[in-house]
């Protein structure tokens, strides 16, 4: 890929071999006919990607922002209102909840999934019997559409006939109403959300166990390394870059949970679990306020933003 | 079983189609301008968001839609099936996309947001009359489509929801009807309540947590003599003394009297606890006859409907009627398909697919509705239903009435509390 860089093709106006093509005095102004025959070529075959980004996202990614500021409600011409959507959607206690709901969300689910991810992924590159079997249940929920998860998830929950208060009164422990008392509602939604992100990051992380020198390992057997402290010091630190990856698509997964919400909850009981992606659907096709759904965007992807970056600076700070 | 409501179906949908073309002959003379089937034409699109799932499909293009095509050969019917969950997402983007069906089925309480948005046509200019309309249907339904003073939509089929009891239950505990008062309701829901010996419920004496909270809230509003809005739909009255005894009696019920637990029923239960018997008593919606009827026909004797009585009788109606889009290319013809769908026949067969109420009040005396007593009930009652909706804004702000409804019956707030700042909430959309 980076071929091109490090030989560069010579132009029709190439010096005489043995002469080396740095040390040349550009000419300013001049592209030979080759060169501007490859930057034409690049340029047509990125095209059809750049008409793609642009249309489909940086084209929506501008409006959003235009809109955010406006009072766009479908029907009619949207007005400039500046900064009132963003000052409505800071007093509204329901949008603040939201944000709180979903760093909560994301604080317990991330780390968790994580941590059971990495675990799950070096025990299944053991080299166990039947670990594909293994592989494939512990991903299945990452390629199930999250409303059939949700449904059995419904019916584990359920008060009355659910799979876990039977499991809790089978051992002398009282059910609870999971899904609509405000208590346990946004647990719930967390326990399935870490559940259903494990097989994703559980994948990523037996490709970067696969990647990982054995003879790394070999040589802290030799030196009488226990398996934990191979863990710790040459597993840990060998998957911080995918650890990195891992956590951001994690992040951004976490901010973006709807699905779920949508059907496990509806944001209830009184608002216990509603998120900031669910505040926009709701502003957008329930209240028909764009203007205001766009605000709200703007303000998942500014919180996005920062994290990223933190984390981003965090891992450079490491390196 | 299916075959024979079938066959049943299929019989009382030609009985009535005699009935609805003798109606149609006799509308003619009236008010309203009559099409000429031979000069209407054009390809429209119809939404719908009931007709939903094979059942509804299979009558709405097997049976209904050829009967159509028969009186309006030149014209063609695009179906787009939805469910109301997703009704609005629809809407949003076909205005927002600028295609919007020319034929729509919404609620009750949605056509005031869309007309007072231009979004749909003046049913008058296409020929139809409010004067009309108020001979086939009661006041309070054709209230439900206009705005402004104008048509904009025409009923279909009404939800209706009111109190049910389960007498043997009652008359074990020595009631012989239901309540019929707020004082009753509460002494017999608490003597039909019953628990474990560790304190877990085992039947709720009313139960309210099957229904969505706002609607049930909406119910008893209706029952203490309140309602929703003041008279010109310009001020949120639900916050009102009765708005507040209504919500002050649900939550007492959960948290004082005990006759339910939160999370004891659910708006996703399979089987509604009134026919499993878990609940001796509750506010339910009129087709819990065709689920019963469905699930285990022996109780269907012992389900008895009545008006939840407050300071007045409550019972709450919804609804589906029929619009068009006031941009369609061919008006006339979709006003064929709208008045065909509201005609007695399509109707019919339509509410008995759904176990629903016929909004046409002729249709009291169809085999169907007396063979289905809560529907009778219901329509022998709608002089007393109130509807959802009022302003125009009712869309933006109809979602935020559950969780405040939530949040009283959860106790995290008082019943005047939750309704006063839900109030703050609709009067500033109202005057956005």
């Amino acid at each position: 890929m980076t071929t091109t860089d490090r030989h560069p093709v010579q132009s029709d106006s190439a010096p005489p071999t043995g002469m080396s093509v740095k040390k040349l005095p550009k000419r300013a102004g001049h592209i030979s006919i080759a060169e501007k025959r490859r930057r034409r070529a690049g340029w047509l075959m990125i095209t059809p990607s750049v008409i793609h980004v642009g249309l489909w996202t940086a084209i929506p990614v501008l409006a959003t922002f235009y809109l955010s500021f406006t009072d766009y409600n479908i029907f009619d011409a949207p007005n400039w209102i500046w900064l009132d959507n963003y000052i409505e959607m800071f007093q509204d206690p329901v949008f603040v909840q939201s944000i709180w709901n979903t760093i909560w969300y994301t604080f317990w689910t991330v780390p968790v999934a994580m941590a059971v991810a990495v675990v799950v992924a070096v025990l299944l590159n053991q080299g166990l019997k039947m670990q594909k079997f293994y592989r494939t249940a512990f991903f299945v929920p990452q390629v199930t559409a999250t409303v059939a998860i949700a449904m059995v998830w419904l019916w584990i929950f359920n008060p009355q006939y659910g799979l876990l208060n039977a499991a809790l009164e089978s051992i002398g422990l009282p059910g609870q109403a999971w899904l609509v008392d405000p208590t346990w509602a946004l647990p719930s939604v967390i326990l399935v959300g870490a559940w259903q992100g494990i097989g994703i990051k559980m994948l990523i992380y037996i490709a970067a166990l696969q990647n990982i020198d054995e003879s790394l390992y070999e040589a802290a057997s030799l030196d009488g390394a226990s398996s934990i402290r191979k863990f710790f010091s040459i597993t840990v630190p060998m998957l911080k870059p995918a650890t990195f990856f891992v956590f951001i698509i994690s992040i951004i997964g976490a901010f973006q949970v709807f699905d779920q919400i949508y059907v496990l909850t509806d944001g209830g009981p009184a608002n216990a679990t509603t998120m900031m992606t669910y505040e926009v659907y709701r502003s957008a096709f329930q209240e028909f306020r764009m203007g205001m759904a766009a605000a709200q965007s703007v303000v998942l992807f500014a919180f996005l933003l920062f994290v990223t970056l933190i984390s981003r600076r965090a891992t450079k700070e490491e390196d | 079983m299916e075959v024979k409501s079938r066959m049943r179906r299929t019989a009382s949908v030609a009985m009535v189609a005699l009935m609805g073309l003798g109606l149609v002959a006799c509308s003619a003379g009236g008010s309203d301008t009559p099409l000429d089937p031979d000069e209407v034409s054009g390809e429209i699109s119809l939404l719908t968001p009931i007709f939903e799932g094979s059942p509804g499909q299979d009558l709405l293009e097997d049976e209904l839609l050829p009967k159509f095509y028969e009186e309006y050969p030149n014209v063609k019917v695009n179906v787009d099936y939805t469910t109301y969950g997703n009704l609005n997402e629809k809407l949003t983007t076909a205005v927002v996309s600028g295609l919007v069906p020319d034929v729509m089925l919404m609620g009750v309480g949605w056509v005031e947001g869309f007309a007072s948005k231009n979004v749909l046509a003046d049913l008058g200019e296409l020929g139809l009359s409010e004067s009309s309309l108020k001979e086939k249907y009661t006041d309070a339904i054709v209230d439900a489509g206009t705005w402004d003073g104008k048509v904009y939509a025409v009923p279909i089929m009404l939800d209706t929801r009111f109190g049910v009891a389960r007498m043997d239950i009652l008359k074990e505990a020595g009631y012989d009807s239901p309540p019929s008062s707020w004082e009753e309701l509460i002494e017999i829901a608490e003597a039909t309540t019953v628990r474990s010996s560790s304190g877990k419920l085992e039947r709720a004496g009313f139960d309210m947590l099957s229904l969505d909270a706002r609607q049930a809230f909406e119910t008893m509003l209706f029952s203490a003599g309140g309602d929703i809005f003041n008279d010109d739909d310009t001020e949120p009255t639900f916050n009102g003394p009765e708005g507040v005894a209504a919500l002050g009696l649900m939550s007492d019920l959960i948290n004082k009297y005990k006759v339910e637990d939160i999370g004891f029923t659910s708006t996703d239960d399979i089987v509604n606890p009134l026919i499993n018997g878990r609940a001796a008593m509750g506010i339910a919606h009129n087709n819990l006859w065709s689920q019963t009827l469905a699930a285990d026909p022996t109780v269907i004797d012992n389900l008895e409907p009545f008006l939840i009585q407050g300071e007045a009788p409550g019972m709450f109606f919804g609804g589906t009627l029929a619009t068009v889009a006031k941009n369609s290319k061919s008006p006339q013809a979709a006003r064929a398909l709208l008045e065909f769908l509201s005609s007695p026949e399509a109707a019919l067969a339509a509410n008995e697919q759904r176990g629903n109420v016929p909004a046409l009040t002729e249709l009291l005396d169809s085999d169907y509705v007396q063979s289905n007593r809560f529907v009778q009930f219901a329509m022998e009652n709608l002089d007393v239903a109130k509807r959802e909706g009022g302003p125009a804004k009712w869309l933006e702000v109809r979602g935020d009435v559950a969780p405040a409804v939530q949040s009283a019956l959860l106790g995290q707030s008082t019943p005047e509390k939750a309704l006063d700042d839900l109030a703050g909430l609709v009067q500033s959309a109202i005057d956005r």
